[in-house]
């Protein structure tokens, strides 16, 4: 068990999320930094998909109740086990009664920390990830709060220490084409690439919502309801551009500038409000080498971990 | 015969676009996109098949198969029967005693026993689903129950709620904020993700309103 001493801004459940059900109006949710999950799990041998603590900001403290390992990944939120220092990318050995704090970090978002064995949470429409707008997955369907109970299975071996670095970061954001293109002038398709956009505070798990001081994107289309998904880039008319994220809704009725790439989504996890982010467009083999480039920095791991077990 | 629009969005998802043939009418268009999305279904292709307005969007398990889609789809959509799906009708036993039920009958007009039969007259169309799950966007409102929004939304639309919002009727599955105007309520469950079917309406179902009674 792992109790909830102070949840900070925002502690859910999440894994890669629910698929299948789009159709009946369902998002997405899950780890907005899928790779951080999977890097995290991997470093403990958990399956890929095991459940994680997803930690906004920080401000975040935690008591474990048995003992575990856990691998801490994502942002630097200045973590401490039991008031000495601890770093996103290791794993740490936990005894019982031992508290893990994060307080906040200078770059960055959001923590993973996954356990041995994984969260322990029901499986909700093929998932544990809490869908915290519609309420279920997770625990009760709610993002954690202080008292709140986290099972996990005790694990009492103790295990080698073992890290892995985060992916690269890019500065400039990979962008599939639009399927707008033509609706948009190409003052508007060029000022998205030549734009450097401010991260707004209004930014949650649904969206990351863009602002540009320079150049003006403001437009007068609406269209007939479309699917959106995590990545799919919003235009709506008062030009303030919104990358969609996992708690999503399914469809929407702004046109599109295009969708963010697979290999690059990951990183609007860890925007925070005033980042500047600029975008480029790619074709569609850039984007499948920057995915193959990515699932073969995570292969590279796989094999090292493997080697070292 | 015009042909979609048919666009890869990523290298696992692709748009078919009907939009700009609706000439004869959206329903009849939708019901070619209902029709699509269940012959996709057959396939084993997909993650997710997601139908909205007039428009179909493919989630593929494997990049690999975006080429052979691309490219198949406009004909597939040309050789599909809109009456191929087989639609569930629905009886959603409705109070009518919504807060805003005289508001949207002074709108118009219209004495309360006017709007309850103007509402629950039609058989109505799910068009898609989105929005929050289980909110079905309904195609068949009389026009003489178009009410524009509240200019002020509610922080909480109780779950069940039967409300107008513009063109549109529809039921909220879940407590939400909404801005549309409460008419009713259904005690009938549209979402429990519990359930091993957890959404009772599917895109392509049609529904009915059948009045309980009026008052509380």
């Amino acid at each position: 068990m792992i109790k909830v001493i102070k949840s900070g801004p925002l502690l859910s459940i999440q894994d890669f999320g629910r698929n299948g059900y789009r159709h009946l109006g369902v998002s997405q949710s899950g780890s907005l930094d899928p790779y951080a999950q999977t890097i995290a799990n991997c470093l403990l041998n958990n399956d890929k998909n095991a459940a994680v603590l997803e930690v906004t900001v920080g401000l975040c403290e935690l008591a474990f109740e048995c003992n575990t390992v856990i691998a801490l990944f994502g942002a630097d939120l200045n973590a401490t086990l039991d008031e000495k220092p601890i770093y996103p990318g290791w794993t740490y050995n936990i005894k019982q009664k031992q508290v893990l704090k994060f307080s906040t970090g200078r770059a960055g978002l959001r923590a993973y920390i996954a356990v041995k064995g994984g969260i322990q949470s029901p499986v909700v429409m093929n998932s544990k990830a809490t869908d915290l707008n519609a309420g279920f997955g997770g625990l009760n369907g709610k993002s954690l709060i202080a008292g709140d109970t986290i099972k996990i299975t005790p694990y009492q071996s103790e295990c080698t220490q073992c890290g892995a670095l985060m992916p690269p970061k890019r500065k400039i954001v990979r962008v599939y084409p639009s399927p707008h293109a033509q609706l948009f002038s190409k003052q508007i398709i060029n000022g998205f690439t030549q734009s450097s956009f401010k991260v707004s505070h209004n930014s949650n798990r649904m969206g990351v919502r863009l602002q540009s001081d320079n150049y003006s994107l403001t437009h007068s289309h609406s269209l007939p309801s479309l699917a959106v998904s995590p990545g799919s880039i919003q235009l709506p008319p008062n030009g303030e551009p919104i990358v969609l994220l996992n708690d999503a809704q399914t469809t929407g009725g702004y046109p599109l500038l295009g969708t963010v790439i697979e290999a690059d989504l990951h990183q609007f996890a860890q925007y925070r409000p005033l980042d500047t982010i600029e975008f480029e467009y790619v074709t569609f083999k850039q984007a499948l080498q920057a995915k193959q480039k990515l699932d073969g920095h995570l292969n590279q791991l796989k094999i090292a971990l493997k080697s070292k077990r | 015969m015009q042909n979609p629009h048919v666009y890869a969005l990523s290298n696992n998802s692709l748009l078919l676009d009907a939009s700009h043939l609706s000439t004869s009418g959206t329903l009849s268009i939708q019901k070619k996109i209902w029709s699509l999305a269940n012959h996709c279904k057959k396939d084993n292709s997909f993650i997710d098949i997601v139908p909205a307005m007039n428009s179909l969007t493919l989630y593929l398990k494997q990049d690999i198969e975006l080429a052979k889609w691309l490219e198949q789809l406009p004909a597939i959509w040309n050789n599909i029967k809109p009456n191929e799906f087989v639609a569930k009708h629905h009886k959603i036993k409705t109070h009518y005693n919504g807060a805003d039920l005289n508001y949207v009958a002074n709108f118009h007009s219209l004495s309360i026993d006017d709007v309850i039969n103007l509402h629950s007259e039609p058989q109505y169309a799910v068009l898609f689903l989105g929005f929050q799950p289980g909110f079905a966007y309904l195609n068949g409102l009389n026009k003489q129950l178009f009410t524009p929004r509240r200019s002020e939304p509610r922080l909480k639309v109780p779950r069940g709620s039967v409300a107008i919002g513009a063109e549109q009727t529809a039921i909220y599955p879940a407590d939400s904020p909404g801005g549309w105007h409460i008419i009713g309520r259904t005690d009938i469950p549209l979402f429990d993700a519990t359930q091993k079917s957890p959404c009772l309406i599917q895109p392509g179902d049609t529904l009915e309103f059948i009045p309980v009674s009026v008052g509380i």
